[in-house]
């Protein structure tokens, strides 16, 4: 079976594409804030991680090479960054979640 | 700080305990160091905790600074010390073994606190994570 664009699925098939129709009852400041708010969420939470995992990462080498001055220091970084990847992925899994229940809903 | 404070206030809390313990650890090495009677003896150090940014809700405690014993120290007759002077004393550390030793148990105790603060807050936050999962 050959995947063809959804284009031309149309085309075989007759169908016109649906044209003009503007969403009733959504306005356009809704759905720019919807969606800034939602991305702008994920990327500072993705930052947040990688930051919390740099600094576990940098000090794991310091007590590779014996630099490390505080045990916990190094503890403490590595269970903030392993909790807050735990959040990413619950707020990842979430969103999946939520858009395959969208796309799952019978039109 | 970020979303984890409580884990990161009760590091700084850790960070101070260990401090503590390096100084008593510090004083206990140096209990029978025993100088010259001219010289000054060994001087205790002695950690003073500080509350980062009182009131400001920012938390957490830091080391302010460290404060040393008396330098003259207690005077100690011990005629065959080589360091003994023509009286036969010699200038021992101002330093209480058994308030150091109390001190090390208060110390470990908060430490442990602190510690026991970072995996309750761990779980807490984990079990928030958590909501209908």
């Amino acid at each position: 079976m050959t995947i063809m664009p959804i284009g031309a699925a149309l085309a075989a098939a007759h169908v016109a594409p649906v044209t003009g129709v503007t969403p009733a009852g959504v306005t356009h400041e809704a759905q720019a804030a919807a969606g800034t708010g939602f991305a702008s969420l994920l990327s500072g939470g993705i930052e947040h991680l990688t930051t919390l995992q740099k600094t576990s990462d940098n000090l794991a080498v310091q007590a590779a090479t014996g630099d490390l001055k505080d045990v916990h220091d190094y503890t403490i970084a590595a269970a903030s960054a392993s909790t807050a990847l735990e959040l990413t992925v619950a707020v990842r899994n979430k969103a999946v979640e939520a858009f395959n229940d969208i796309m799952r809903m019978q039109i | 700080m970020g979303i984890f404070d409580a884990i990161s206030i009760a590091g700084s809390g850790i960070t101070v305990y260990r401090k503590w313990m390096d100084a008593i650890s510090d004083n206990i090495s140096n209990v029978n160091t025993v100088t010259r009677t001219s010289q000054n003896a060994f001087q205790a150090r002695y950690v003073e905790a500080q509350a980062v940014g009182y009131g400001s809700g920012e938390g957490g405690v830091q080391v302010a600074g460290i404060r040393l014993g008396d330098p003259r120290g207690q005077l100690r007759y011990d005629p065959s010390n080589p360091l003994a002077d023509k009286d036969g004393n010699v200038r021992a550390p101002d330093i209480d073994l058994g308030s150091q030793m109390t001190q090390l148990i208060m110390a470990q105790r908060g430490y442990q606190a602190n510690l026991s603060v970072v995996d309750r807050a761990k779980a807490a936050y984990e079990a928030a994570i958590g909501i209908g999962k």
